[in-house]
């Protein structure tokens, strides 16, 4: 059985803009990511991270290119590519009224998984993140860690193989951005096929397996950081991006 | 569908709902009181405006006509005897009390100026009295003023001047003239019996009325006329609590994203909302009728006089299946708004015209004279509501209730497919708020626009038709409407820049279609029939309609002239507008049965009259098929030209008539011929191709 659990070819995505007109937000972006591997996704803010990512988890359409999650196309399958999938962003936010216990229910529920197992399955993620002081209030009396920790938690809870973490340490203080990074890792031990995007330079450094550098809706370069420093002949991840940038910029 | 994802999504609404008490402060619980506190307010409030009005003493003043004295006396005596009658109808209405309060005028001396003192509220109203033979009353007198003619020999009119927006001096003038009235008839009466009439003057054409209906009818029918607009209103503000949150809230507060990326497919969210509308609607109805009906059991607020608030069981159960639809369309309604709406505001700004529409729709049944068996069973909402109140004053007219809940549902059905729409919108999540086809104009937009253009078209005939059309010569309103269609058709095709041989599938058919058109025509027609004679169970053809047509058609008509207006002219232009421009505009957002079914039925649906739609969405149907077989709009021009050519000759030509009792045979036989038309149609040049699943 392959490995490779995420597989993307010549995605694309355009959008219309009133102001404008015609973005190219996303072009002909091509990359896989493994069973139990990081890929990050480095690039600026408006590079074209979460639109990929967005496609991906099914919510926008590519416009042309196709995306499968576990052999199953975004564009025909996009209830099966959700099932397999936990997507984390910023912007995807909590029921507030909701407590810890509540939420984690409903998203297990919502993402079908085996309702036999579902009560087990909050349990054990309670426990995993921490949560059992916490996990009968109401997320809107939580502090952002905690809130951060439900979330992952949300996101895990009906034990996807492929995760997306689109921008997750945005907003949060380093002792929060820390303990984040320490989950995704520990969600790489697992076997999770994990899709990371930033344009934190340290934070791609520190956990991703592979890196795609990503301008202008383009992959620029697709590797590990060893074969990135051997293809630019630059050390520090931040040079290495520079370089794919204004390559770009100059051709 | 997954009815566990579904119920988890309807608890979490549910729950966040129930966990929100200024929501349930504001949207339930202040209702529970404001509605019957209102009611009971203005019950009370009238109440004490009745005995305010009747307990008080009015004041009035005299100014007599001197140039008439003669009869002064006359109409001086009538005034008293009048004054000492006053007020005894309410007295009369308040007879089961024993301490009636009495209506008392006390005279003042004439004022300077009157229509001061009445301003000034020192004078309630102003008699006065002039001469009959002088018609011209102060036409000065900027006030209100009755007018008693008493004309015989005592011809003198007697001019009561009063304020209407100033309440004691309206209802001193009411009771005044009431009781001038009566004086009036009495005296009448008198002089007729002293002058010798034989029969008693109360005597002469007595007229008795008898109500035949029952009270459960009386009363059904005042309930059916209100029902709808309440069960409407208080659907809307139950609903709207929940939409609001539905899909705007969600937005708003993020967590539409979350939700989107479960494994939660877009039909069981909207199913999910559309349960958790309906269920607080529901729920918020019952408890504001129960409460209401709690409190007027406790006579602490008074029901409507000739209300009776009992329907049978039956009658109870058919009115619930009745409005389920109606309760699925407007749920689906306020969440095609939140679901359209970037923000909580947005969404609750949205619902106001969405609440006016459905309320002016629901009121229908209120209007006197509308009937179902009428154009009212194609307006949802309105339809069930007519529906209502003819079920309860025991009318059950079932072809057209049916009829009614299906256009309903079918309405209910098209929104809710609309708001998964709207669930898939990108601009739902992204920052982009057009897309692609917005921006891009042209072809691309016109399949999204080509309804509204024919709606608007579907407006324009009508209003056109319904006010001018009848009128004319039938000749000439074919000629404008034919032109009416050609130009919309030139207008979508330029608007749009639509490449004209696409649009209008102007290619050569294969050469056997034509066989199959001369095939297909007269078993269309025959089936047409067939369907216009079903229909008519239901819907009946006018009489007067028969005979218009018989006229329009009439032997004064040259027959080539029959054949170009009435054949012709609607085979070229009616098929280049639907065959033509709408086929195409929808030929990328349906499915090949679906496609023909909307197609058809609306060119049926421009054919006005309701008994006329059946047959002509029949028509409709073939012609479309035609088109799609042989990738050309030739074979369906000639198809209808020649189609309204036979029925125009079986009218009127013996040897070409239908048969008057057609046989199970006939349509048998027409079946399969239409059957072999469509086959010898088939061409691989189809331009047609199903859009992608």
């Amino acid at each position: 059985m392959s490995t490779v659990q995420v597989e993307v070819q010549g995605l694309s995505k355009n959008f219309f803009d009133q102001s404008r007109g015609e973005v190219h937000a996303v072009q002909q972006v091509d990359f896989e990511c493994r069973r139990g591997e990081i890929l990050g996704l480095l690039g600026a803010n408006g590079a074209g991270k979460t639109t990929t990512l967005r496609m991906i988890s099914t919510v926008l359409q590519p416009t042309s290119g196709t995306a499968r999650v576990l052999g199953h196309d975004v564009a025909s399958e996009p209830v099966e590519v959700r099932r397999n999938l936990g997507f984390y962003s910023a912007s995807t936010a909590l029921y507030p009224r909701l407590t810890a216990r509540e939420t984690l229910t409903l998203f297990a529920r919502v993402n079908k998984y085996p309702a036999e197992r579902t009560k087990s399955r909050v349990e054990e993620m309670i426990e995993r993140f921490g949560l059992s002081e916490y996990a009968g209030v109401r997320i809107e009396k939580l502090s952002s860690g905690m809130k951060q920790k439900v979330s992952i938690a949300r996101t895990v809870v009906h034990d996807p193989p492929v995760l997306i973490f689109d921008e997750p340490t945005v907003g949060l203080d380093v002792l929060n951005a820390l303990d984040l990074q320490q989950a995704i890792q520990e969600l790489r031990e697992d076997g999770k096929a994990i899709l990371f995007s930033t344009h934190i330079m340290s934070e791609a450094e520190r956990l991703c397996d592979r890196i795609a550098i990503i301008d202008k809706g383009r992959i620029r370069a697709c590797d590990d950081l060893e074969g990135l420093r051997a293809a630019t002949s630059q050390h520090y991840l931040e040079d290495i991006f520079v370089h794919y940038v204004t390559a770009n910029a100059d051709s | 569908m997954n009815h566990r994802t579904v119920s988890a999504l309807v608890g979490n609404d549910l729950r966040q709902l129930a966990r929100n008490p200024r929501v349930l402060v504001f949207a339930v619980a202040l209702p529970l009181v404001i509605w019957p506190l209102m009611w009971f307010l203005t019950s009370l409030t009238t109440e004490r405006r009745q005995e305010r009005l009747e307990s008080r003493t009015y004041m009035y003043a005299v100014a007599e006509d001197p140039r008439d004295a003669e009869h002064a006396a006359d109409t001086r005596a009538w005034l008293e005897r009048a004054l000492a009658v006053v007020g005894e109808e309410a007295q009369a209405d308040d007879a089961d009390t024993t301490d009636a309060p009495a209506v008392r005028f006390e005279r003042i001396e004439l004022p300077d100026d009157f229509e001061a003192a009445l301003d000034e509220e020192q004078l309630h109203v102003h008699v006065a009295w002039e001469a009959g033979a002088d018609d011209g009353a102060d036409e000065n007198v900027d006030v209100d003023s009755e007018t008693l003619g008493n004309a015989g020999d005592a011809a003198q009119r007697i001019v009561l001047s009063y304020r209407a927006d100033l309440d004691a001096s309206d209802a001193a003038e009411g009771y005044l003239r009431r009781a001038l009235e009566r004086t009036r008839v009495e005296v009448r009466e008198g002089r007729l019996a002293a002058a010798g009439f034989e029969v008693p003057p109360e005597d002469l054409l007595p007229v008795e009325r008898i109500e035949t209906a029952s009270e459960e009818q009386t009363s059904g029918l005042l309930l059916g006329r209100i029902l709808t607009a309440i069960i409407v209103m208080m659907m809307l503000t139950g609903g709207s609590i929940v939409a609001t949150d539905a899909l705007a809230g969600e937005k708003e507060r993020g967590t539409l994203e979350t939700l989107l990326t479960t494994a939660a497919s877009r039909i069981e969210i909207v199913t999910a909302k559309n349960l958790s509308i309906l269920t607080v609607a529901f729920a918020t109805s019952v408890l504001n009728i129960a409460n209401i009906v709690l409190w007027m059991q406790l006579d602490v607020i008074p029901a409507p006089a000739g209300l009776k608030l009992v329907i049978p069981v039956g009658a109870a159960l058919l009115l619930l299946f009745l409005y389920a639809p109606a309760a699925v369309l407007l749920s689906s309604s306020l969440l095609l708004v939140s679901g359209r709406s970037k923000t909580y505001k947005e969404a609750q700004l949205l619902f106001a015209p969405v609440m006016l529409v459905s309320l002016a729709v629901a009121a229908i049944p209120v209007l006197p004279g509308i009937a179902l068996r009428s154009a009212i069973v194609v307006v949802p909402i309105a339809n069930l509501g007519v529906a209502a109140r003819e079920i309860l004053t025991g009318q059950y007219d079932w072809p057209l209730i049916a009829a009614a809940w299906a256009v309903t549902a079918a309405a209910a059905a098209v929104l809710a497919r609309a708001s998964v729409r709207a669930l898939s919108a990108e601009k739902l999540i992204t920052a982009s708020d057009i897309d692609a086809a917005d921006l891009a104009g042209g072809p691309a937009l016109f399949p999204r626009r080509v309804g509204r253009w024919f709606a608007v078209l579907w407006a324009l005939l009508l209003v056109w038709q319904l006010n001018v059309g009848g009128g004319i010569d039938s000749r000439l309103l074919i000629v404008i409407n034919m032109a009416i269609f050609g130009a919309a058709a030139w207008l979508m095709i330029a608007r749009y820049r639509l490449p004209i041989r696409e649009t209008l599938s102007l290619r050569a058919p294969p050469p056997a279609a034509w066989l199959g058109v001369l095939i297909g025509v007269p078993a269309g027609l025959l089936l047409a029939d067939g369907v216009v004679r079903l229909a008519s169970l239901a819907m009946p053809i006018p009489e007067e309609w028969i005979e218009a047509m018989a006229e329009a058609f009439g032997a004064d008509i040259p027959v080539w002239q029959m054949l170009f207006f009435f054949a012709i002219l609607p085979g070229i232009f009616e098929e280049i507008a639907f065959r033509g421009v709408l086929l195409h505009g929808l030929k990328s957002r349906f499915r090949p049965v679906q496609l023909v079914l909307v197609a058809g039925i609306a060119f049926g649906f421009f054919h006005v009259d309701l008994f006329r739609i059946p047959g002509t969405s029949f028509l409709g149907v073939l012609l479309v098929i035609a088109v799609l077989r042989s990738g050309s709009i030739y074979p369906a021009m000639a198809w209808h030209a020649l189609h309204n050519a036979l029925a125009l000759g079986s009218a009127r030509v013996e040897q070409i008539r239908l048969p008057d009792q057609p046989t199970w045979w006939h349509y048998v036989l027409a079946t399969l011929a239409i059957l072999v038309a469509f086959r010898l149609m088939d061409s691989s040049k189809r331009s047609y191709q199903p859009p992608a699943s």
